[in-house]
């Protein structure tokens, strides 16, 4: 229900990538904000267009067919506010992750501190941490004075010092800075980010501002023990959009008819993490991955402690990272027909000069899935490595990405997102099967109850819950005997073996009461089985039970890996 | 929905920026003729300094002090031990340049000294005529020619004779077609999955490689080549498409020019090959829709770098093998019956003939 003190908006979203733009149009319906249409095209701030107008124009369009409103004014601009016949809409909002390329140098004092921190807050961004100094740097200041000149950087991050705390060090770092600045061309200048010592902030600034622009913001590590990277993080944000604007055409006038100005997709991404995070079980947290052409964004939040880390590889343009981080094999190994490596690389890499392409052939479809696995493989690895995942249980996982949701069956999503993720524990998973977490992101800056009742509705796909098992018995001997009750009085019980997944119907919305028995040397991890039952909810693959082992373990044998692959395929799609 | 498009073009009048990516000297004028490796602009990036700390070393207290020891301004030419710092007194103390330098900047008792910078040179990358020049960036070229537009280059510029050997055209490109006269020469062939003949080729020095497609597994050993590889296709075993090869082997023994930069959506920029002809020619239109009897090339799979025609836009969206469903169209190829493509998975290939 809308309360009262709430004013019913209809609200227009674009979230614009490298490759596609997506429109979404959001409205209340019975009492409640629901999705109402969404539409896509490719975007057109690349060649031959060079301006986005024309994507959301094309967009926009769709949106008006589809749903028979009219949002377009006889001067072919966006009605603002919607009219009483119901033209226009109220707000309009965009996001985008077209950054690509920008470089990044930062800045701090001690490697376990501020070093650390900064390059948590850089590595939460779109760009590139190309060079990074600290005082325990033992290169001559002219060398590190030439590395910074060498990544010809797009922005400065400069942080260290607690309040209060060091302050000549921190100078000295800045006067590299500023020597660095007065060599550049004042048109290839870097902006400058300051997140230090804020005692020494004034002076910093004047020191600086005569070459550049600095912007200031609360010091990411005011003491030892605490770190804030949050409005550090949104400012960093706002200085990466001013550079996307400079290299993507028509994006800054059409962000000038926004309601709010645009945000940058991880960032958004990020803050719905965040909301949920607050309302699960905080011992678990919320997993998002975004799964990109270019990046992959990982968002982590337990209600306590978040994270927001952005890695430059991904599923077009985000290839030749990939690869130069992949064995080819790690791909392949995962595909239920044959296909040899050179076979594979080559597809790969002609799909990172066409990253508009979309899979033709089952055997296109099954190398996409391969190469989806191995992003999402990559990117808990690197989390693990950061140390951004406090706990390996999650409630739930959100996923979003086009190549996630426009597989040909649920299982093939489900079966990639547990493949890569190989999650512990009972979790639940969620797809974002419309990409529309940034915008609602973006949206629940002032209007939180659109993105809240959004994010209730349908608009996201329960993919199913996973009871994840671990076990050290032979391949085939029983792991777990399980009962699932019904609502209706109904039941269904289960024996699992060792190497199987197996799926229970319980259909979307529909929960049961789970009741499980471990067999020998058994146990489901960081889960305290007590005897009770525990309530699961239902998904479009139902519930899936998956003895499969942590880590997955592939057979080393070709023709029985393939085997093994269409079997747990075919195990979850027989219900 | 505005489709990819392919240019490859036997005669038209070519237009092309050529931009530094910092500030720097136009060498050129309108009107100018140039060739592929002239350089048209240039400009210096400073790449390495020395960092004197005048209060330091000589004992300074304060950045005033040490300021006042400092006996050079900013835009000085400093050699080899020249004193940039001395004390007063009976004994004075000096500091000397540790090399040859200019004087950048003196802040805070710090004497910066760049001592090397690095020269980027803006090469023509085609022959051609300087049409515009745009002031501390670059110039616009424009030449009248043929036009082959690539898919991904090894980000070298280079130009020589074209050389067209029937053994290499429909295949790999053999050892027999990089005889000891391919110096200097531009190499066609319909691909290449050998590093032993990429080996070949960079021994005999030849002035490029042109190629419908090549092995990914190459693409760390192209790199690093000192001549242009293009490639027309892509990567795998697709060779030449036929618009392609026609154009080049009608100009065999011209000679013509290889930009084989990167692909880059978001400034145009593409991987090409410019051939000028005596003839005068209109620019080519871009087209903007997709149509029936237009030309197109696949991307990838069984179909990968054949060309066709569309032969009927299918209507809403079609469920493909895959189970994907998307925008689609009936492509022929030769007069067998059609094939069904995505239309994201299509070039619309503009030719002139």
């Amino acid at each position: 229900m809308v309360q009262d003190s709430t004013r019913v908006m209809s609200v227009l979203g674009l979230e614009i990538g490298s490759v596609n733009t997506h429109g979404f149009l959001f409205d209340v319906v019975e009492d409640n904000y629901r999705l109402i249409a969404s539409a896509v095209a490719p975007s057109t701030h690349v060649e031959p267009v060079f301006d986005l107008g024309d994507a959301v124009f094309e967009v926009v369009t769709k949106l008006q067919e589809v749903t028979g409103r009219v949002f377009f004014g006889h001067d072919a601009r966006l009605i603002m506010p919607s009219q009483a016949g119901g033209e226009g809409v109220d707000s309009f909002v965009i996001t985008t992750s077209c950054a690509a390329g920008l470089n990044l140098v930062a800045f701090g004092l001690l490697n376990e501190v501020s070093l650390e921190s900064v390059k948590r807050l850089a590595d939460s961004t779109y760009a590139n941490l190309a060079e990074i100094i600290g005082i325990n740097d033992r290169r001559p200041k002219n060398i590190q004075l030439d590395a910074v000149l060498a990544t010809r950087p797009d922005l400065i991050i400069l942080s260290g010092g607690t309040d209060n705390g060091a302050n000549r060090s921190l100078l000295r770092i800045s006067e590299l800075i500023a020597n660095s600045l007065q060599i550049l061309p004042r048109s290839n200048r870097p902006q400058v980010l300051y997140c230090g010592n804020t005692v020494l902030a004034e002076q910093i600034q004047h020191s600086l501002d005569r070459f550049t622009k600095v912007k200031v913001v609360q010091n990411i590590r005011p003491s030892l023990d605490q770190e804030i990277l949050e409005p550090a993080m949104e400012e960093l944000n706002t200085m990466i959009l001013d550079k996307v604007y400079e290299k993507v055409g028509g994006l800054q006038r059409i962000a000038a008819s926004c309601s709010i100005p645009p945000r940058l997709s991880n960032e958004a991404f990020h803050r719905v993490v965040r909301f949920l995070g607050r309302q699960y079980d905080p011992s678990k947290g919320v997993l998002g991955i975004d799964v990109g052409s270019s990046f992959t964004v990982a968002s982590y939040s337990n209600g306590q402690s978040s994270s927001l880390n952005t890695f430059n590889y991904g599923m077009g343009e985000g290839i030749s990272m990939l690869l130069d981080r992949t064995n080819i094999r790690d791909i392949t190994r995962w595909l239920p027909e044959p296909m040899n490596d050179e076979e594979a690389r080559d597809h790969l890499w002609q799909h990172s000069v066409y990253p508009q392409e979309i899979p033709a052939t089952p055997g296109e479809l099954s190398l996409e899935l391969a190469m989806a696995r191995q992003v999402l493989r990559l990117a808990m690895r690197d989390l693990a490595q950061l140390d951004a995942l406090p706990s390996a249980r999650f409630e739930p996982i959100l996923i979003s990405g086009a190549a996630l949701n426009r597989t040909a069956t649920p299982v093939q999503s489900l079966l990639t997102i547990l493949d890569g993720i190989q999650p512990l524990g009972i979790c639940p998973l969620i797809l974002d099967k419309h990409g529309i977490m940034p915008i609602l992101g973006a949206i629940a800056e002032f209007n939180p109850l659109l993105a809240v009742q959004v994010l209730e509705s349908t608009a996201f796909t329960n993919l199913a819950t996973v009871v994840n098992i671990s076990s050290k018995v032979r391949r085939g001997e029983p792991v777990l005997s399980a009962r699932l009750d019904y609502t209706d009085g109904h039941y269904t019980e289960v024996e699992l073996k060792q190497g199987s997944i197996k799926s229970l119907p319980l259909a979307t919305g529909a929960t049961g009461r789970l009741r499980i028995t471990m067999l020998r040397r058994s146990e489901i991890e960081e889960v305290n089985l007590t005897g009770e039952p525990i309530r699961v909810n239902g998904g479009v693959c139902g519930l899936v039970l998956d003895a499969r082992g942590r880590p997955l373990k592939l057979p080393a044998d070709d023709t029985t890996r393939r085997e093994q692959i269409k079997g747990w395929e075919l195990q979850l799609s027989t219900k | 929905m505005y489709p990819q498009l392919t240019q490859i073009h036997a005669l038209t009048l070519i237009r092309r920026n050529r931009l530094l990516p910092v500030p720097g000297d136009v060498n050129v004028r309108p009107g100018q003729k140039v060739n592929p490796k002239d350089v048209v602009a240039e400009a210096s990036i400073p790449s390495r300094h020395y960092l004197v700390d005048v209060g330091r070393v000589l004992g300074a207290h304060t950045s005033g002090e040490a300021e006042k020891l400092i006996t050079r301004k900013t835009g000085e030419i400093l050699e080899k031990q020249d004193i940039i710092a001395e004390t007063s007194g009976v004994f004075p103390r000096v500091i000397r340049t540790p090399g040859p330098g200019k004087v950048v900047s003196i802040h805070k008792g710090r004497v910066l000294i760049e001592a090397e910078s690095e020269k980027i040179t803006l090469l023509a990358g085609m022959a051609g005529r300087i049409n515009q020049v745009i002031a501390d960036r670059g110039v616009m070229i424009e030449t009248h020619g043929a036009l082959v537009q690539g898919v991904w280059g090894n980000r070298r510029i280079g130009c020589g004779p074209l050389v067209v050997d029937e053994t290499s055209l429909d295949g790999e490109l053999q050892s027999s077609t990089l005889g000891v006269t391919a110096r200097g020469t531009v190499i066609l062939a319909g691909m290449c999955t050998s590093l032993e003949m990429m080996n070949l080729a960079a021994s005999l020095e030849v002035g490029g490689l042109i190629l419908g497609s090549m092995a990914s597994a190459l693409i760390p050993e192209v790199q690093v080549l000192p001549f242009p590889v293009i490639l027309l296709s892509g990567f795998g075993r697709m060779g030449l498409d036929v618009d392609s090869r026609r154009v080049l082997t009608t100009n065999a023994g011209r000679d013509l020019s290889i930009n084989a930069m990167r692909w880059n959506r978001l400034t145009g920029d593409r991987p090409e090959i410019y051939i000028p002809l005596p003839t005068e020619a209109e620019p080519y239109k871009v087209e903007s829709a997709y149509a029936v009897g237009q030309k197109v090339r696949v991307h990838s799979g069984v179909y990968a770098g054949r060309v066709g025609r569309i032969d009927q836009i299918l209507p809403g969206l079609t469920q493909l093998p895959s189970g994907l469903r998307a925008l689609a169209v009936k492509v022929k190829f030769d007069q067998r019956s059609g094939e069904v493509f995505p239309l994201v998975n299509l070039d619309v290939v503009q030719v002139i003939d």
